[in-house]
């Protein structure tokens, strides 16, 4: 019994290893099939892109890049070098901040008299009401007469002088507006467009 | 999150240019400088001008306030740019929102506001609210300035005219006369003068 199905498996044994007979234009018609259904999508730009996919990195690059962004982070948090900024403000502006248009300016001079006075300034919204810009120092002129003449771009303005760096004395010969937030009175100015 | 992302996120973060003004780093203390950017920020995401913020900030700073009260005032500052673009429209430019806020702060009221950007039809409002407030500092009261600058506007009185009208009846002022009165005297001329169609001011 045995015997008999050991002769039969191999008789269907030898069948199977036999070639079947295939057309000639049995593969021409396969891939004519194959090649007229549609592209998968996976073979499209945006999933190149998108699949994801192993890459392989080495530990050096991995320790170069964790190198430079713990740097950068370090610098960035500490934000203590002044040339960083100088030179990341261009950028800054480009990037994050509205750009004020520019604006024509006119050469405004500034005249106060204060005899005992060592140093005066003029401040405004002009100058980021900064006491030691460079434009707007004042010279004494003799006789107690200080003056400056400086850019000032056309348009309503708020402005003070700062006598030795602590007093604040509005421009005499100029309209004065209240300050409801801080408490020490503005001097107010037109600049006026050339014309 | 991909590492991608995470790179890119790091660095803008990390970068300290990220949504700060040099200026006020310098100038502010951190924990003021932080406050203000916040309402930087969120006067940016607002589409408000920023750069009248950062200005009364480092007026603050100059003039050596405390703190909580450059907060407070950059903070109020906001607020009135936020009522003037309401009333303004949304084509606003910054320097309109800039005078309307400044017009707020001196006391007009958001709906005389409303009435001068109607009376000046489609021409910028930043040099009338500008003199309205001028007006106003200068000791007119304020529904008399209100009345006279909208009368002016309704007139099609130009841009340059206003700041000849602002700077004599300033010199007015200055030479001892009475400030409705000079501004009235004056807005009266202006009107004859430029033949306008609106009301004439009254006496």
């Amino acid at each position: 019994m045995r015997e008999d199905d050991d002769i039969q498996l191999h008789q269907i044994a030898k069948a199977l290893r036999h070639a079947a007979p295939v057309s000639a234009s049995f593969d021409a018609r396969v891939m004519r099939n194959i090649r007229a259904l549609p592209r998968h999508s996976r073979y499209g730009v945006w999933s190149r892109l998108t699949t994801p996919r192993t890459i392989t990195v080495t530990p050096l690059s991995w320790a170069l890049l964790a190198a430079s962004l713990v740097l950068f982070a370090t610098v960035g948090s500490v934000r203590a070098s002044v040339d960083l900024h100088r030179l990341s403000r261009p950028f800054a502006n480009v990037l994050f901040r509205q750009r004020a248009a520019a604006k024509p300016e006119q050469r405004v001079q500034f005249v106060l008299v204060a005899p005992d006075a060592k140093k005066v300034s003029v401040v405004g919204d002009f100058n980021g009401w900064d006491a030691s810009h460079k434009s707007f120092q004042a010279r004494h002129r003799g006789g107690g007469v200080w003056s400056v003449t400086a850019p000032v771009p056309v348009g309503n303005h708020r402005y003070s002088f700062v006598v030795d760096d602590s007093l604040w004395v509005a421009d005499p010969t100029a309209p004065r507006v209240a300050d409801n937030d801080y408490g020490m009175p503005n001097s107010a100015m037109v600049v006026e467009a050339q014309k | 999150m991909s590492v991608a992302r995470r790179v890119v996120a790091l660095m803008l973060f990390a970068s300290p240019a990220f949504g700060q003004d040099v200026h006020l780093q310098a100038r502010l203390d951190k924990p003021t400088m932080v406050a203000v950017n916040a309402l930087v920020d969120s006067a940016r995401i607002a589409k408000l001008p920023t750069a009248p913020l950062v200005d009364k900030a480092l007026e603050g700073a100059a003039k050596g306030s405390d703190g909580l009260k450059i907060i407070a005032a950059v903070k109020q500052l906001s607020i009135r740019m936020q009522s003037a673009k309401r009333v303004l429209g949304s084509g606003a430019t910054s320097d309109e929102i800039k005078a309307g806020a400044g017009a707020i702060d001196v006391g007009v009221s958001v709906r005389d506001i409303a009435r001068l950007r109607a009376a000046s039809g489609k021409r910028a409002v930043t040099m009338p609210l500008s003199v309205l407030s001028d007006l106003i500092g200068q000791a007119v009261p304020i529904s008399t300035a209100t009345d006279l600058v909208v009368q002016l506007a309704r007139s099609g009185v130009k841009d340059p005219e206003l700041v000849l009208f602002q700077r004599n009846v300033r010199g007015d002022i200055g030479r001892g006369a009475d400030p409705t009165v000079a501004a009235t005297t004056r807005a009266r001329g202006l009107v004859l003068r430029t033949g306008g169609a609106g009301t004439k001011p009254s006496e």
